[in-house]
């Protein structure tokens, strides 16, 4: 069993991720079209899908969402569910780790192979991510305790440089009266969405209570403030187009003087590669989990069956990342942006099935 | 009588037959006016005075046979009713056997050989108890039993090793030990099945059964404050007769950190020890690691003055730093067990010769840098932070394969096994209990396998 701290951790690794993860770049796009309306649009919808899922599953605990769907769905319907669901995990995981490559070779070692870097990624993912929940959570922790940080460091220090243009973000802040667009909405609900990993962490979660949903709306507000605003006060409001990563340019600006290290990019780049890589254990950790409960037959099977039926899905998912390898930055970020929005369809729909799981257990029991 | 009875009664005939080939066994008669007793005992294992004095002498001054067996029942030791196999058990412990009439009788006359109480060799402190656990297992009982006065304390013995019959003991605070633990250890110790049983290191490895493991899941530890320490926080010891070290289990990663010195010394200051702890730990295992990332992959990483620091100390190095720092470290894994293995005098001569010579010519001759030598005994020194022996020499192992990862794939290959190294330790379990967590101290003592 879990306590609820650990969801505030999934909550937290969701919405810092997203600072790498095509959401600034998005938003930026339309910084003059209604992005910060978005934003705030979006926390107030992340809000409320957080609160609400998470009562939700509340009423379910200890189960994923294998276990929900089988009692209370037909069983053609549960398998083709998960099996749609596990995609979306394992692309949402994928996304990332292929962005963490491209930014790898862009920034870090520009001399070795993008085949190299993504093998050693997948390598550790493959192997974390069949451990137990409990597990991955304590290291999410363990990860998060590390890099948060760093990561706040960072972020002070980046507020904090005199040659930070305030001027810039005043002037993005004149386009707030403009009417929000569905691609900056859908990149903002991301940064809320780590409720999701409950799907299958939920199995840990025995009667999930949170105190103070209104933080999370908080931390969701603020950190997609950062996002968007700090790049755009670091290279202005029109340069900032010319830039693919903006965080990683952004952290490239800034100099530490106290430190042996000098670039903040390196102290930005370790922190965040963990914890994307802890992120990517945590979604394929889902993915696998949901896989297997479609694709779960009735008899017992023997361990070393189990196994290979891991190492299988977990083939897959890597088949599925080494053959979008082949796309260039710019499809990268087109299929980045679809995903996007796919997902934050999806999430409407996770709800409202779940809803409808509960409506129909209330009507059983009563 | 038949067969079947026969085999549990014990006759003297098949007692001998058994111990034929027994050149220290003592076979005698004493007669005196009132009777004669048999004495049947092996003399190495067996204190002839004991014998003298509590055996031999008293007879002579009884009057009828009955008071002297009524005499020799008194002593605590004596057995009496036993089956054959466990009369050849305490014949060969040492116990006499004396045949009164026709029932016998067995006399704890055991001759233990045993060094006295020592000082602490591998887990000495500056400040605090400095008694060491013995090779007798009931010295050592006696150690635990005074500094640790409850009721609640519970001790179960049982016997291992089929040729050593090693005696164990497994103690624990009732109170508060975890049932859990408690039951998995007495299922793993009740399946185990050696011939001898003679370390604790043993013990260890049998009981954890992953062969692949890189991790000590329970401490070995010569310190009796360190198992009292350990027993009010619900842990189980187990103690092994003949060694002088006692196992304590479940352990989590955090424990192997904890000297005995931060209980004593005052809150901030033992704070501070083990922060020193954990920065060592992370010297030891990644500073070699950061070395190659920085002069093969990422020189830009650090200032420019100190990249070009290292890379004017490498000047003359002729290889790449992976080899450098392979090389060197190498080096200092032979210099550190060189030292351990030689005799004491001799010993200060090589860690001179080594440490001193070695390291000046190296570097005069061009074939490592200034730096490195820096770099090497800053990670075999920060090595010896780590208060417990397992831990500090997994550790030494550990940090070549974040070498080899910086080695072949630089900062990612760093970062990468870092994260991986955190999963790992994540997902082990000690005895059912998360190894690695942040708050570790969430449930200590008073857990009951409740929520993590």
């Amino acid at each position: 069993m879990a306590k609820s701290r650990y969801f505030y951790c999934l909550f937290l690794m969701n919405s810092l991720i997203n600072i790498i993860n095509y959401v600034p770049r998005e938003l930026i796009d339309r910084r003059f079209a209604g992005a910060l309306m978005s934003v705030l649009i979006g926390t107030i919808f992340g809000t409320l899908f957080v609160y609400i899922f998470t009562v939700l599953i509340a009423k379910f605990p200890g189960k994923g969402f294998p276990e929900i769907f089988y009692s209370l769905l037909p069983k053609k319907l549960a398998k083709t569910l998960l099996l749609l669901f596990a995609g979306l995990w394992c692309v949402a995981g994928g996304v990332t780790l292929l962005s963490f490559v491209d930014i790898t070779l862009r920034f870090i070692s520009p001399d070795s192979s993008p085949y190299t870097v993504v093998i050693s990624f997948l390598v550790l993912v493959c192997i974390c991510c069949r451990f137990d929940s409990l597990s991955i959570l304590y290291g999410l922790e363990i990860i998060l305790s590390v890099t948060l940080p760093l990561i706040i460091y960072g972020l002070v220090k980046a507020l904090a440089n005199p040659d930070f243009n305030w001027d810039s973000v005043l002037q993005v802040t004149t386009y707030f009266w403009h009417k929000p667009d569905l691609m900056s909405l859908s990149a903002a609900t991301f940064s809320f969405s780590g409720y999701l990993n409950l799907a299958i962490f939920n199995r840990v979660f025995h009667g999930l209570k949170l105190k103070h949903v209104w933080i999370l709306g908080v931390e969701g507000l603020s950190v997609l403030l950062l996002t968007f605003l700090v790049p755009i006060g670091y290279f202005g409001t029109v340069a900032i187009d010319r830039h693919v990563y903006t965080w990683f340019s952004t952290a490239d600006s800034i100099r530490m003087e106290n430190f042996i290290i000098e670039r903040m990019l390196f102290i930005f780049y370790f922190a965040y590669l963990s914890l994307s890589l802890v992120s990517v254990i945590v979604l394929w950790h889902g993915g696998l989990e949901l896989l297997k409960g479609a694709i779960s037959s009735v008899k017992k099977q023997s361990p070393k069956a189990e196994r290979w039926k891991e190492w299988s899905i977990l083939g897959l998912f890597s088949a599925m990342v080494l053959s979008l390898m082949g796309l260039d930055q710019y499809e990268l970020n087109m299929f980045g942006a679809w995903f996007l929005q796919i997902r934050w369809f999806g999430e409407m729909f996770i709800i409202a099935l779940l809803f409808y799981c509960y409506r129909k257990v209330r009507r059983g029991s009563l | 009588m038949s067969v079947q009875q026969d085999k549990h009664n014990v006759s003297l005939e098949w007692i001998k037959d058994q111990l034929n080939g027994f050149a220290d066994l003592i076979d005698r008669t004493l007669v005196a006016p009132f009777g004669q007793i048999d004495l049947l005992y092996i003399k190495s294992v067996a204190d002839g005075q004991i014998l003298s004095r509590n055996v031999i002498t008293p007879f002579y001054e009884m009057e009828n046979i009955n008071a002297y067996h009524n005499y020799i029942l008194t002593y605590p030791g004596t057995e009496e009713e036993t089956t054959r196999e466990k009369a050849i058990e305490l014949l060969l412990s040492g116990y006499i056997l004396l045949g009164l009439n026709d029932t016998f009788c067995f006399f704890d006359a055991m001759n233990r050989e045993i060094s006295g109480v020592n000082e602490t060799s591998a887990e000495s402190i500056s400040q605090g108890p400095s008694d060491a656990l013995t090779e007798d297992i009931a010295i050592n009982l006696n150690m635990i039993r005074r500094r640790y006065q409850s009721t609640n304390l519970k001790m179960e013995t049982m016997v291992i090793g089929d040729v050593s019959k090693t005696k164990v003991a497994i103690l624990y605070d009732i109170s508060r030990v975890d049932p859990n633990v408690l039951a998995e250890l007495r299922e793993k110790m009740n399946t185990l099945k050696v011939d001898i049983l003679q370390a604790m290191g043993e013990l260890e490895k049998f009981l954890s059964s992953d062969s692949l493991r890189i991790l000590p899941k329970s401490i070995v530890t010569e310190r009796p404050d360190r198992v009292v320490f350990n027993l009010s926080e619900g842990k189980v010891a187990i103690m092994l007769d003949t060694t002088g070290y006692a196992i304590v289990l479940p352990s989590i990663f955090n424990d192997f950190f904890t000297s005995m010195d931060d209980k004593i010394q005052l809150p901030i200051v033992g704070r501070f020890l083990k922060l020193l702890r954990i920065i060592g730990v992370c010297m030891t295992l990644w500073l070699p690691a950061i070395y190659v990332t920085l002069t093969a992959y990422n020189p830009e990483i650090i200032r420019v003055q100190v990249a070009l620091l290292i890379s004017g100390s490498r000047a003359t190095v002729p290889y790449p730093s992976f080899v450098e720092v392979l090389l060197m470290l190498m080096m200092m894994e032979f210099l550190t067990e060189a030292s351990l293995r030689l005799p004491k005098a001799i010993g200060p001569t090589a860690t001179t010769v080594g440490g001193l010579i070695l390291g000046q010519a190296a570097t005069a001759a061009g074939l490592v840098g200034n730096i490195m030598i820096i770099l090497v005994s800053a990670v075999a020194i920060s090595n010896f932070l780590i208060p417990l022996n397992m831990m500090s020499l997994s550790i030494r192992v550990l940090k070549y394969i974040f070498l080899f990862a910086a080695a072949f794939l630089g900062l990612v290959g760093v970062v990468v096994c870092v994260v991986g190294f955190a999963m790992y330790l994540c997902n082990q379990r000690s005895f059912g209990q998360p190894y690695f967590r942040l708050f570790f101290l969430d449930n200590l003592g008073k857990k009951k396998g409740g929520e993590h």
